[in-house]
């Protein structure tokens, strides 16, 4: 049994030690400090980041799943050679998705080009085009209208070159003009002249890519412009999350029929994806960060742990006559090895809390200039001090160990 | 198992009769048997006690004393169980502490062991108050109790006025009182002073001797070990060590 007052006064003597050389304390400290703080603003600004993208894409959310000829992620040149001998996703698809899926809430198609944008002498280049069909599709982009109207269904039919523009045009256009200047004017796409409707509201970016540098434009003026045989996406919306298996279900269903396909082995002729394509990319993506992280601070807490048994055993060197006298008025071997492994947790869990202070100061700066969210999350600072901790007591071991068996007499001697 | 034996106490020169258990008088304080301590020194063994026997009973104020490498050293790192024998039995307070471990060896030190050391041995960053403590904490007393038993100590050696000082900041009188009042706080079997004023100059070595005096008067068993004779010459029985062996043992007051 170990004595709570043995305890106690083994955590006296190493705070009074590790006040008396403060300098030294600070350098043994440094390691444990620089290996914490890298954890600790990595998971941090991570768990920010990932908060973000979960947000961003709920805005749509997990009500909306797609029907496309090619999925987002290709993995391989196979399978991009696969997938291109594949039927384009048509009109007419959506149209049989529209009549036979009931648990369907919405359907709506989009098709993206990536053009040059001109309004008079400015130009905005990289502009995502979005042709769209019927107009519940804004609503399935979770898009509304700042300023000025989105077409009606008989202009969206008519093949008439109009536009709602995103935010950003504003910016790149229009010399950042209030929104209402904009509204009404001409814009070039791709030398077409097209007349601005309405301005978007900004729904902001993801990870550094704006999601309002976009003109949308009814599907039909898209067709024309761009021709009606390139293959498009299907948006399909469910009216709650729940019914989002059931419709997939029916969707699945109706595609094989439409492209002749059993499902079981051979190549389906579509795909049919949710927005956790895109998270669960992300999700893999960060936790390789992760992964690298804790690997490159496991070797900083190593190289700070042999600091931290450095000066240990420095500790026990110059503190012989102390442990002699200690042993003389009857501490054990456990007495005296505890008093060194706390000495060395809590200077190691000390690091560990500073430690957690700077990493959560080095997250917060670096959240404040990507501009994400800081979570500080608890766990993670017991994380820090307690991997800090387990090196205190790893590092601790070897030099208290050490002071444990030194030989009382001999001990007394030393100077 | 008890055999009663006649055997001639050294102290005294006359037969009287004694109870042997186990090779041992239980009714002393301090029984040595035979004891010997062999160094090994690279190929060569080198005794430093010669099978060396002696009792001390309960009370008693006695100075062992011997030139340098007379071997005392060892009998005085012995007797306060720092060391164990490498042959013979020692017990102390009827317990056979010659075959113990560390720890055992510690718990005993704690209990019946209060050491007096030449350079006083003082933890330089603790108050007096604390480093008479000390063995307390070892010992597992409350903190509440062992603040009182060290302000009694502190007390009994007329140090009550300065509790809160560290020893850089104390006489080397004062250190040294601190260091009794330290080894008196567990009410140990024994008081073992090693040179106990040879850090001191006269007139504080007499306090020192005095002090000794009363705290053998209220009843603690003294043993001092030390070269000067004038010192020795305060106790009331020497045991004169020469070669690892007993020359003399002689009362004398």
């Amino acid at each position: 049994m170990i004595r709570l007052a043995a305890i106690w006064e083994a955590f006296r003597v190493a705070t009074a030690s590790l006040r008396a050389n403060k300098l030294r304390t600070a350098l043994t400290l440094m390691g444990i400090v620089v290996g914490v703080s890298a954890v600790i603003a990595v998971v941090t600004i991570i768990d920010g980041l990932n908060q973000t993208v979960a947000q961003t894409f709920s805005s749509q959310g997990s009500t909306v799943f797609t029907i496309s000829k090619n999925p987002q992620i290709i993995k391989s040149r196979e399978e991009f050679v696969k997938f291109n001998r594949r039927k384009d996703v048509t009109h007419e698809d959506a149209e049989a998705i529209t009549r036979l899926c009931t648990a369907c809430w919405r359907v709506g198609i989009a098709a993206n080009a990536i053009e040059t944008v001109k309004y008079a002498n400015q130009k905005a280049e990289n502009v995502r085009i979005r042709g769209i069909d019927p107009l519940t599709m804004f609503e399935i982009d979770g898009r509304t209208i700042d300023v000025g109207r989105i077409w009606t269904e008989s202009e969206g039919a008519s093949g008439r070159e109009i536009c709602v523009i995103g935010p950003d045009m504003l910016k790149n256009l229009f010399s950042e003009a209030p929104a209402d200047k904009a509204v009404g004017q001409e814009i070039r796409i791709d030398g077409r002249p097209y007349l601005v409707l309405g301005v978007l509201e900004p729904l902001g970016s993801i990870l550094g890519f704006s999601r309002d540098n976009v003109v949308y434009i009814p599907y039909s003026t898209y067709q024309k412009a761009y021709g009606g045989r390139r293959s498009l996406v299907a948006f399909i919306q469910v009216p709650s999350a729940e019914q989002l298996e059931a419709a997939e279900d029916q969707v699945r269903t109706i595609m094989r029929n439409r492209r002749h396909s059993s499902g079981d082995g051979d190549d389906e002729g579509f795909a049919l994806e949710t927005q956790d394509v895109f998270l669960n990319l992300y999700g893999s993506a960060t936790s390789n960060i992760y992964i690298v992280t804790v690997l490159v601070s496991g070797v900083s807490l190593i190289v700070g742990a042999i600091v931290v048994m450095n000066i240990m055993l420095v500790s026990v060197t110059e503190r012989t006559k102390e442990i002699g006298i200690r042993k003389a008025v009857g501490a054990r071997r456990k007495d005296i090895l505890t008093q060194f492994l706390i000495e060395a947790v809590t200077v190691t869990a000390l690091g560990g809390v500073i430690g957690v202070g700077t990493g959560f100061g080095l997250a917060y700066v670096i959240s404040a200039l990507i501009g994400f969210p800081l979570l500080i999350s608890a766990a993670s600072a017991a994380l820090g001090v307690g991997i800090s901790s387990l090196a205190g007591i790893l590092s601790g071991m070897w030099p208290a160990w050490r002071a444990a068996r030194l030989d009382p007499i001999e001990a007394l001697r030393a100077e | 198992m008890s055999e009663a034996t006649l055997t001639i106490s050294p102290v005294e020169n006359e037969i009287k009769p004694r109870t042997e258990v186990n090779g041992h008088d239980p009714s002393m304080l301090i029984s040595m048997r035979n004891i010997w301590k062999t160094y090994q020194m690279g190929t060569e063994s080198v005794h430093a006690l010669h099978g060396v026997s002696f009792d001390i009973p309960r009370g008693e104020y006695i100075a062992i004393i011997g030139p340098s490498g007379s071997g005392k050293s060892t009998l005085m790192n012995l007797i306060g169980c720092l060391d164990t024998p490498t042959q013979g039995q020692y017990w102390l307070n009827g317990k056979n502490v010659s075959e113990m471990d560390d720890d055992e060896l510690a718990r005993i030190r704690n209990q019946e062991v209060g050491f007096v050391f030449q350079t006083f041995n003082l933890l330089a960053r603790a108050t007096a108050l604390h480093n008479v403590e000390l063995p307390l904490i070892y010992g597992g007393v409350s903190a509440s109790q062992r603040h009182e038993m060290a302000k009694q100590a502190l007390k009994a050696v007329d140090l009550s006025d300065r509790i809160t000082h560290k020893p850089n900041e104390l006489s080397g009188g004062q250190r040294q009182r601190v260091a009794i009042a330290r080894a008196l706080v567990n009410h140990p079997s024994i008081l073992l002073a090693d040179e106990p004023t040879g850090a001191l100059d006269s007139h504080t070595s007499m306090e020192i001797m005095d002090l000794f005096e009363r705290l053998h008067s209220e009843g603690n068993t003294i043993i001092v070990v030390t070269h000067e004779h004038d010192i020795a010459a305060r106790a009331h029985r020497v045991v004169s060590i020469r070669d690892g062996l007993i020359e003399k043992d002689e009362r004398i007051r």
